[in-house]
C-alpha cells in the first residue's frame, strides 16, 4: 500500500519535473501582434484601401488585427490554436477563415451555427457583434516557417 | 492576457470585467479608451503543450466632435408679447464637449422679427423659464460641458414687437457649435481631445441648428366709418336740414378676444344729433345713460361693445342733421 501511495507522488512530482524545463526556456514559437486603421482613400475615382498606424482611431473606424507567428524552434509545432479575444470596444467586422465564439471563449464554431441570447432572453441566431473571441486551427508549423492570421474589426 | 476594455480608474475595472458590454453611447466608444489587443497560442512541442502570448497592442479612441440641436416645438408658438421656445440640444460626439449657444430671430423670409431677450438652460426640465431656478446663458456663450450623449434643455426667450401683424409667423434659430471646432468632417485638433488625444469633426459638422416658430396671437380691431346723406329734397346732397347717417363697423380680426371695446364718437361741428337713432346691430339703444350699452346726446356717441371675439363685427349707427 505504501508502495502504491509512493509511486502516485513520484509520478506527481516527475510531471511538474517535466513540465517545468518548457517554461524555462523560450517557447519555439513567437507570437508578433500588429494593428491598422484601414482607410479608405480616393484617388482619380478609384476607391482602395489603405493600412495607416493608429494615430487616430475614431468609433466606426476598421481595424485589421495581425498576430504573426514564427516557429523558431527545432521542432515542428503541432495543434497550433491561435486565441484572440476581441477588446471590448470593437466589434469583428467580417467573418473570415477563423472559428468565433460568442460565449466569452467557452464554445468556438462558425458563427452562422451560433445562438447568442437576445434582448428579450430568447435563443436567436449570433450575429457580428455578438462575437468574443476569434480562433485559428494549424494542424502543424514546421521549424522555421512563420506566417500570419487577421481579422478584421470595427471600434463601436 | 487576454484583452481588456481600459477605461480610466476604478471603471477600468468593471469594464473590463463585462467583457462584452454593449455600447453604451450613440456616438461610439468614449473618447480616451484605450483598445489593447493580445492573441494566445498553444501548441505541442517536444511532446509537451505550449502557451505564448504576443505583445500587447494598444492604441487610443479619439475624440469625435458632433452635437444635434432639435426644436421642442411641436408646432408654432403662439405669443402676444413673449415667448419661451424649447430647443434640445445633445452633445452626439463621444467626449466631453462645451458648445456655443446663439439665438438669431432674423431667419430669412420671416414677416417679422422677434427679439432674443435671452437664453436659459431648462434645469427643471419644465418647459418654461424660472428666474432662479434655470441657468440663464448669454446669447452667444458658451453651455457647461456635456457628457457623450448628454442632452441639454435650452430655452430661447423673445419678445414679440408691437408691430408685429396678427397671425404673422416668425422663425427663431439655435445654433450650437462645438467650442473645440467646427469645420468639415474630418477635420483635426490635434491634441485638443481627451486625454491629450485628437478631436475630429463628425459628420454633423460639429454644428447644428434649428428652428422654432412664433406665431403672433393677438386681436386688431378696426374701424370704418361711413356717411349718406339723404337731402329733404330726396336727393343725396349735404344742405341745411339733410339728414346724415353714419355707420360705423367695428372689425375684430387676428386671434384671441379684445375685452371693453367701446367705441365713441363725437358729434359733428354744424350738425345736431337726433335724439333716438343710436342703434347697435340693428337694434334702437335709448339716449340715456343707462342699462343698454349705449347713449347719445348734443357732444356725441358712445357704445360698450364688450368682449368681441376674433372674427366679430359690431355696427353702430346714429343720425345728425346738418344746421
Amino acid at each position: 500500500m505504501s508502495h502504491r501511495l509512493l509511486t502516485a507522488v513520484c509520478a506527481i512530482a516527475l510531471g511538474t519535473g517535466f513540465a517545468a524545463p518548457t517554461f524555462a526556456r523560450a517557447p519555439a514559437v513567437a507570437l508578433e501582434g500588429d494593428v491598422k486603421v484601414v482607410r479608405q482613400v480616393t484617388e482619380n475615382g478609384r476607391t482602395s484601401e489603405r493600412l495607416e498606424e493608429p494615430n487616430q482611431v475614431l468609433p466606426g473606424d476598421r481595424l485589421v488585427f495581425t498576430t504573426r507567428y514564427t516557429n523558431g524552434g527545432a521542432e515542428p509545432a503541432t495543434d497550433f490554436v491561435v486565441t484572440n479575444p476581441l477588446p471590448g470596444p470593437v466589434k469583428l467586422a467580417r467573418v473570415d477563415s477563423f472559428e468565433v465564439s460568442v460565449d466569452g471563449g467557452k464554445t468556438f464554431g462558425a458563427l452562422a451555427a451560433l445562438k447568442a441570447t437576445g434582448a428579450d432572453g430568447k435563443p436567436r441566431a449570433a450575429e457580428l457583434a455578438d462575437v468574443t473571441h476569434v480562433r485559428w486551427r494549424l494542424a502543424s508549423i514546421a521549424p522555421g516557417a512563420s506566417g500570419e492570421v487577421k481579422y478584421f474589426a470595427e471600434v463601436r | 492576457m487576454g484583452t481588456e476594455y481600459r477605461l480610466k480608474g476604478s471603471l477600468a475595472f468593471a469594464l473590463a470585467g463585462a467583457a462584452f458590454a454593449a455600447p453604451a453611447l450613440a456616438g461610439g466608444v468614449p473618447a480616451g479608451v484605450l483598445i489593447e489587443n493580445t492573441a494566445t497560442a498553444t501548441y505541442t512541442a517536444n511532446a509537451s503543450t505550449q502557451t505564448v502570448d504576443s505583445n500587447t497592442v494598444t492604441f487610443r479612441v479619439d475624440e469625435v466632435l458632433d452635437v444635434a440641436t432639435a426644436s421642442q416645438e411641436s408646432g408654432p408658438v403662439p405669443a402676444t408679447t413673449t415667448a419661451v421656445l424649447r430647443f434640445k440640444v445633445t452633445n452626439t460626439g463621444n467626449g466631453p464637449e462645451t458648445f456655443t449657444l446663439t439665438a438669431n430671430p432674423a431667419v430669412t423670409g420671416n414677416a417679422f422679427n422677434a427679439t432674443v431677450t435671452g437664453l436659459a438652460i431648462d434645469v427643471n426640465a419644465n418647459g418654461a423659464y424660472d428666474a432662479g431656478v434655470d441657468t440663464a446663458l448669454t446669447n452667444g456663450a458658451a453651455t457647461p460641458a456635456l457628457a457623450a450623449d448628454g442632452p441639454l434643455d435650452v430655452l430661447v426667450l423673445v419678445s414679440i414687437p408691437a408691430s408685429a401683424p396678427a397671425n404673422a409667423t416668425s422663425r427663431v434659430e439655435l445654433t450650437a457649435v462645438a467650442t473645440t471646432g467646427t469645420g468639415a468632417p474630418g477635420t483635426l485638433f490635434a491634441g485638443a481631445g481627451v486625454s491629450g488625444g485628437d478631436a475630429v469633426v463628425g459628420a454633423s459638422t460639429a454644428s447644428a441648428t434649428a428652428q422654432a416658430t412664433l406665431t403672433v396671437d393677438k386681436a386688431v380691431v378696426s374701424l370704418v366709418k361711413s356717411a349718406t346723406v339723404a337731402d329733404p329734397f330726396g336727393g343725396t346732397r349735404p344742405v341745411p336740414s339733410a339728414i346724415i347717417t353714419y355707420s360705423i363697423v367695428a372689425n375684430v380680426a387676428g386671434t384671441g378676444t379684445v375685452a371693453g371695446l367701446a367705441i365713441a364718437d363725437a358729434i359733428p361741428a354744424g350738425t345736431s344729433y337726433q335724439p333716438g337713432t343710436l342703434t347697435l346691430e340693428g337694434a334702437a339703444l335709448s339716449d340715456a345713460a343707462d342699462a343698454d350699452a349705449g347713449q347719445g346726446g348734443s357732444t356725441g356717441v358712445a357704445v360698450q361693445l364688450g368682449d368681441v371675439a376674433a372674427g366679430g363685427t359690431r355696427t353702430v349707427t346714429f343720425k345728425v342733421r346738418i344746421n
